[in-house]
C-alpha cells in the first residue's frame, strides 16, 4: 500500500542525503536507543511501582510527576530520529509489518499513559495511599509493560524481517 | 595457545555456530539474544542515568541519594548481568571479528571508564553520603554523575556502531 510512496521518498534529495552520509543512520539509531532506554526504564519503573515491587522512595504521584516529562521528551526525540531513519530507508520501514505493529502499539500505550497520568493527578492522595492499589492500576501496569516490551521487540525486528517483504 | 587460536576455538564451538544461525532453525537465535540485550541495557542505562541526574543535581532535588541508589542498584546489576550474558553469547558467534573491531573495543574501554568512575565515586564522595544525602551533592559527585552519563552514552553509541562495522 505504501510501497509507491516509499519508493518515491527514497528518491528525494533528503533521503539521498541521509543515505549517502553514512554516519547519519547509525548516529540517529544510537540517539534513538538512548531515548528508548529513558522511556522504557521510566515506564517500567512506574509500572513496577504500581505493582508494588518497584522503588519505594517516592510516592506514585511524585514518581510519575518526575518521570513522565522525561518520557514525553524521550518520545519526541524518538519520533524525530525515527523520522530521520524512515526518510533514509523508507522501503525498509513501510513494507515491514513489525513497523506498523510498533506504530500502532506506541499510539495505544501513549493513549493509555495519558489517561493514567490524568487519573493519578486527579486522585494523587488515593493513589499514594499504601495498600490501596486500584485493580485498574495493576491492569494498566501489566498491559503497559507488555506493550513497551513488544514495541522494543518490534523495533529490533524491523531490521531482521524487512528483507522478507521487499 | 595464543589469543587468535583461542578466539577461533570459541567461534568453532557448536553453540557459537548455532547463534550465528549456521544451521537450519537457528537463524532467530541471534535476533532474540540481541533483543534481550537491548531490553536489559535499557534498564541498565535508565537506572544509572536516574542516579546520575540526581547526583548532577538536575532532578529529584531534596530526595535521598542513598535511598535512590539502594533501590535502583539491584535492578542495574541484574540487568547488567543479563546484558553481559547476552553480549557474551553474541560475541562468541563471531569472536575473531568482534575482537578486532574498533567500535567493539571502544565500547569496552568506555565501560571500563564507567566502572572506574563508579568505583572512585563509591569509595570517595559516597562514603560520606550521610552528610549530603538530601542536599546538593559535592562537586566530585556531580562530576562523577556527569561523566557516568557521558561514558554510558558512548557505550551505547559504540555498541550500535558495531552492527554497522562488522
Amino acid at each position: 500500500m505504501f510501497r509507491s510512496f516509499a519508493d518515491w521518498l527514497a528518491t528525494t534529495r533528503l533521503s539521498l542525503l541521509f543515505q549517502n552520509q553514512l554516519w547519519i543512520v547509525p548516529t540517529s539509531q544510537s540517539i534513538h536507543i538512548v531515548c528508548v532506554c529513558l522511556v522504557f526504564s521510566s515506564a517500567i519503573m512506574i509500572n513496577l511501582r504500581l505493582l508494588g515491587i518497584g522503588v519505594k522512595g517516592r510516592s506514585i504521584s511524585q514518581l510519575s510527576a518526575s518521570l513522565v516529562p522525561w518520557m514525553w521528551g524521550g518520545l519526541c526525540v524518538l519520533l524525530l530520529t525515527g523520522t530521520v531513519q524512515t526518510i533514509a530507508e523508507p522501503v525498509r520501514q513501510f513494507v515491514t509489518p513489525a513497523f506498523w505493529a510498533k506504530m500502532g502499539m506506541i499510539l495505544i500505550v501513549m493513549g493509555m499513559t495519558v489517561v493514567f497520568a490524568r487519573k493519578v493527578r486527579a486522585n494523587a492522595a488515593r493513589w499514594d495511599a499504601a495498600g490501596s492499589r486500584p485493580p485498574s492500576a495493576r491492569a494498566f501496569a501489566i498491559a503497559s509493560s507488555i506493550l513497551w516490551v513488544l514495541i522494543v521487540v518490534c523495533g529490533r525486528f524491523i531490521g531482521y524481517t524487512w528483507a522478507f517483504y521487499v | 595457545m595464543n589469543l587468535d587460536t583461542f578466539l577461533t576455538w570459541i567461534e568453532d564451538l557448536p553453540l557459537s555456530s548455532a547463534i550465528r544461525g549456521a544451521s537450519a532453525g537457528t537463524e532467530w537465535l541471534f535476533p532474540i539474544i540481541e533483543t534481550l540485550h537491548v531490553l536489559t541495557l535499557a534498564v541498565v542505562f535508565g537506572s544509572i542515568v536516574m542516579v546520575d541526574l540526581r547526583l548532577v543535581g538536575l532532578t529529584g532535588r531534596g530526595t535521598s541519594v542513598s535511598r535512590l541508589t539502594d533501590e535502583t542498584l539491584p535492578w542495574t546489576w541484574t540487568a547488567w548481568v543479563i546484558s553481559a550474558i547476552t553480549g557474551t553469547l553474541m560475541f562468541m558467534s563471531k569472536a575473531v571479528t568482534y575482537y578486532g573491531n574498533f567500535q567493539f573495543r571502544m565500547k569496552f574501554v568506555f565501560m571500563a571508564l564507567a566502572a572506574l568512575n563508579m568505583l572512585i565515586f563509591h569509595f570517595g564522595a559516597y562514603r560520606r553520603v550521610g552528610l549530603w544525602d538530601t542536599a546538593v551533592p559535592p562537586t566530585s559527585a556531580r562530576i562523577a554523575g556527569a561523566l557516568s552519563i557521558g561514558f554510558w552514552v558512548a557505550v551505547i553509541f559504540f555498541g550500535r556502531w558495531i552492527g554497522f562495522t562488522t
